[in-house]
């Protein structure tokens, strides 16, 4: 995140629940530049009652434990503390600040300021008050002004300000985890209360330090592979310029291309740039999440090999890894990239000249990608985009798939053994029968990125897609294996299996009636 | 939940009236009900809100997103039984409430709420006629005795909850009929009488023993009372307003109420021992804008007067009401109801400041324009010829005479009787008030909660728990 954009303030949010502050702990260790506490009370419009009702304990358990863990390691003051669930009076923000929190979350409460009635409908776009809803219709009913909201921060700092002078406070700061202060004999002497000891709850951590957050983190990257690289693609990036980078990559350059991304998003947008304007070439081991978040424009050729985690997030940017040229090892048969491979990319593209880890592709939401083989629960979770296997997967392939489609090469035949097919079914690749009806479906894919050769109409031009795919793979890696397939193509092609997600294919195939009605 | 986007796809439609020149020809009920298909759509307007405001805002608390589903999803035998738990007269709500379920709807923000009043209607009409309503009659008896003094709206309800506990219950109605304002004051061509004898037929098979004719206080006497181990009063609150100007003694000016029960006799036939008040041909003034004031205006049109005019000292009210300041609360806003519909002329900001007559017979009233602390703009007096005025100014609060004070019970600041709207309790024991004796002039609806509620409180001090809903 951080390397994506450096400007950002990186916020880990943890629901609070006992042992929370061990967690915020290793957060802190970890560079985030806020840990939000968060309560069981508040729950957005959305989120079943279940969740709402049973999700969670008091935010105020969470960040006295949190304040207290932070302040003995002597972490506090590197990170700011957030608290948020139900936050809704000037007390709530007085009580968070004694326990130990710098600064607060408030949602539901200015919502209600600005109109919202508590429908409880904010997932299915008919909010009657026109606050969540992208229906036109409906937001014209919102009668919400700024002011409003204004307003009730105003009272929320107001109510503050008295109860500050009654403390005799003049900071916010002073009275950060000032707990000592807090008057709970009420709450404490409670009948229902009986028996429970809340002395830790409120229990003080004598220090000399200061207990509010008065640094900022080293997030140490101020020196990482990503400066060379902007420095190097500057041109790229102000003038659309095509540029070439070559240089080593080592194990320890972790998220190589991201922060690149994040020029390039910062100043281009989503759009990014066009089609290998700037063309990466490293040589060595990646590091970890090698090409997360690579935009557009951007093609990272790594010769040598991937680590865990390439192409996550990835938006738009090209992969190609193959192993050395040199190498005498038979890529097909060796691991090429580590797991959890393409976690929740949205676009782009990947040639993997080997084998993937596993959960290959898990949560992608559009790239592309091929590859030679990969390990467990490969496309777990997928929701759109192509994966194409041309050797053999791990089991419970598919597992969750609910959109895009998938092609495995099944040599051996028992690839639906290994498939969980709770989601999706298996069709074989057929010949297209007619160059006429291929072109048809282009015009109403699912998604147009452009890439019509591969992105057209997923419900048919299999044989067309997986060539095209196969060409691509042998063009970028010069892998034999696709050359191979290519070359054989008669013999091989009935061995692919096309793996559909079911409920993807219906609706499909609604949207094309809807397009033929037309 | 209804449809989620119902609201979106089908409009507000409420059920249709026969054309004023038709209808005031007769005193039938004159609202055409919509078809199942129509009510399904209705019912799917309803969005199921996360915060129903149309539960707090009905004074029965009704379930209403509940059954307007269950209409969307054609299961009408469920939704009356839903509507039964929390309302025992929906057939009464149903067609006289004024809604404010509808002015809390969600959808009235945008003026267009769920048809909740129509669906209501619809519920309980159709119960009716496939049978589903049936005696429910207790599972044992207590071998209490509870009276109930009162037959209006409170005094029904308290009487079928109690009797559906168990209890022996005597209700007492100084009429002949028992309905109270449902029977006498509200006019028939809102309320078709026989709504209220299939109900009654229902509570008799229930155990209420009915007596009618029987004034307590008055033709019954206060200690005949003893005899019962709880009473609940709910004798209503029938003193009217009165209008004490320079002339108030002429032949001409009646209250609305003794003009509006003596119709109701006529058509159902009863007799009465005073002299006729009739509209027929004469210029007639109605003096409140209220909805009294409103069933005068109908009655007066039924019994071909020769011109209605409505004055109100009040300014009127906005034809729209600002809806970020009212909703989900009972706007105030100008309401026109079909009464009006029917001919009249309304007039606001006016006081009466005193009548005028030639030999005891009225002929007139001296009339004042009011600013909005109600006191006379100098120069704008006017006269207004009437040969009949109807006092429909509100009630003060019950009568005390006879039972109120033959109890000895202790009053509010308002006259009302004294008690709560957790136990009901007046100053005796074993005594409890609901509905206007208690709260003061009020809706039905809110006569039927408290009725409900105060049943409860009775069930609680005589058994020591209750299983009755509050």
């Amino acid at each position: 995140m951080k390397n994506v954009n450096p400007a950002a303030r990186i916020s880990v949010k943890l629901v609070s629940e006992v042992g929370v502050g061990t967690v915020a702990a290793g957060v802190t260790k970890a560079k985030a530049d806020h840990v939000t506490i968060s309560g069981f009370d508040g729950g957005t419009g959305a989120s079943p009652l279940t969740s709402i009702k049973h999700a969670g304990s008091p935010w105020e358990i969470g960040l006295a434990e949190t304040h207290q863990t932070l302040v003995l390691n002597g972490l506090r003051k590197r990170v700011a503390v957030q608290v948020d669930g139900a936050l809704r009076t000037g007390r709530d923000v007085v009580i968070g600040a004694l326990l130990g929190a710098d600064e607060f979350g408030f949602a539901t409460a200015p919502l209600i300021a600005a109109g919202c009635i508590m429908m409880r409908k904010c997932h299915l776009n008919t909010c009657p008050v026109g606050v969540a809803t992208q229906d036109p219709e409906l937001r014209k009913r919102f009668k919400g002004q700024p002011e409003h909201v204004i307003n009730y921060f105003f009272f929320i700092a107001e109510e503050v300000r008295e109860l500050m002078a009654t403390l005799g406070f003049r900071t916010i700061q002073e009275m950060i985890g000032r707990s000592d202060l807090l008057d709970v004999n009420k709450a404490v002497d409670h009948w229902k209360a009986e028996g429970l000891d809340f002395s830790r709850l409120f229990h003080k951590v004598e220090t000399d330090e200061p207990v509010y957050n008065c640094e900022t983190q080293d997030h140490e990257i101020d020196n990482v592979l990503d400066r060379k690289l902007i420095a190097g693609a500057r041109k790229a990036i102000d003038t659309k310029e095509a540029v070439r980078i070559e240089t080593d990559i080592h194990n320890y350059d972790r998220t190589a291309g991201a922060m690149l991304g994040g020029e390039v998003a910062k100043k281009w947008g989503y759009a990014g740039l066009a089609e290998d304007t700037i063309h990466i070439k490293l040589n060595g081991t990646s590091g970890q999440s090698f090409g997360a978040f690579a935009a557009k424009g951007m093609t990272m050729e790594l010769e040598g090999e991937g680590n865990d985690y390439v192409g996550k997030g990835l938006s738009g940017g090209k992969l190609i890894i193959y192993p050395p040229k040199i190498s005498k090892i038979v890529a097909e048969d060796n691991i090429i990239v580590g797991n959890t491979v393409l976690y929740g990319a949205i676009e782009g593209e990947c040639y993997f000249r080997g084998v993937g880890g596993e959960r290959f592709a898990v949560r992608n939401s559009g790239a592309i990608a091929v590859v030679e083989g990969v390990g467990d629960h490969g496309c777990e979770y997928m929701t759109g985009g192509v994966v194409l296997v041309i050797g053999p997967t791990g089991r419970n392939f598919a597992a969750g798939m609910s959109g895009g489609v998938a092609y495995v090469l099944d040599e051996a035949g028992d690839f639906a053994k290994r498939c969980n097919l709770a989601m999706v079914d298996l069709e074989p690749v057929q010949a297209e029968e007619d160059a006429m009806e291929k072109h048809e479906g282009m015009t109403n894919d699912l998604e147009a990125h452009g890439l019509v050769d591969v992105m057209g109409d997923m419900t048919r031009g299999d044989a067309d897609r997986i060539q095209a795919l196969l060409r691509n793979h042998a063009h970028y890696t010069g892998s034999k294996r696709a050359h191979e397939i290519l070359l054989n193509w008669e013999y091989y092609m009935p061995k692919f299996v096309k793996v559909m997600p079911v409920d993807y294919r219906r609706a499909l195939q609604e949207m094309q009636k809807k397009a033929g009605g037309r | 939940m209804g449809k989620a986007t119902g609201f979106k796809e089908f409009a507000r439609q409420t059920p249709g009236y026969e054309k004023p020149e038709s209808r005031v020809r007769h005193y039938n009920e004159f609202t055409q009900p919509l078809s199942n298909d129509e009510l399904a759509k209705q019912g799917a307007r309803c969005m199921d809100c996360g915060i129903p405001f149309c539960h707090q805002g009905c004074p029965v608390n009704n379930i209403i997103p509940d059954w307007n589903d269950l209409v969307y999803r054609d299961r009408w035998a469920e939704a009356i039984e839903v509507l039964h738990s929390t309302n025992n007269f929906p057939e009464f709500t149903g067609r006289i409430c004024p809604a404010p379920c509808e002015a809390s709807c969600t959808l009235n923000l945008e003026d267009i709420p769920v048809a909740i009043k129509t669906i209501e209607h619809a519920i309980i009409e159709r119960a009716f006629a496939d049978g589903l309503v049936q005696p429910e009659k207790p599972k044992a008896a207590t071998g209490k005795k509870v009276a109930v003094v009162g037959g209006g709206p409170a005094g029904l309800a308290a009487s079928q909850q109690l009797a559906r506990a168990g209890h022996a219950v005597v209700l007492f109605e100084k009429n002949a009929y028992v309905g109270g304002l449902l029977r006498y004051g509200i006019p028939d061509f809102k309320l078709d009488k026989q709504v209220i004898e299939r109900r009654v037929a229902q509570m008799k098979a229930e155990g209420v023993e009915i007596r009618t004719n029987a004034h307590v206080g008055v033709t019954v006497p206060v200690s005949e009372l003893d005899a019962f181990d709880a009473v609940v009063l709910t004798g209503g609150s029938e003193k009217p307003r009165d209008l004490p100007v320079p002339g108030r003694e002429l032949a001409g000016v009646h209250f609305a109420m003794d003009f509006l029960t003596q119709q109701n006799r006529r058509v159902s036939g009863e007799a009465f021992d005073a002299a006729d008040i009739l509209a027929t041909g004469k210029k007639v003034v109605v003096i409140g804008g209220g909805d009294t004031g409103a069933d005068c205006v109908g009655t007066s049109n039924r019994q071909n007067a020769a011109s209605v005019t409505q004055i109100e000292i009040m300014g009127k009210p906005p034809v729209m009401e600002d809806k970020l300041v009212t909703w989900p609360k009972w706007p105030n806003k100008l309401r026109t109801s079909s009464s009006h519909d029917e001919g009249c002329d309304r007039r606001w900001s006016v006081a009466t400041q005193s009548f005028f007559g030639e030999g005891g017979v009225l002929k007139g009233l001296n009339c004042v324009q009011v600013d909005d602390k109600f006191q006379p703009v100098a120069g704008t007096e006017f006269t207004l010829e009437a040969d009949l005025v109807l006092l429909a100014m509100g009630f003060v609060h019950p009568v005390h005479e006879g039972l109120v004070d033959g109890l000895g019970l202790d009053k509010d600041g308002r006259g009302n009787v004294k008690a709560d709207t957790v136990k009901y309790q007046t100053s005796n024991p074993k005594v409890f008030a609901a509905g206007d004796i208690r709260r003061g002039q009020s809706l039905v609806v809110w006569a039927i909660r408290e009725g409900r509620q105060a049943a409860r409180a009775v069930d609680e001090f005589l058994m020591g728990s209750s299983t009755l809903p509050r």
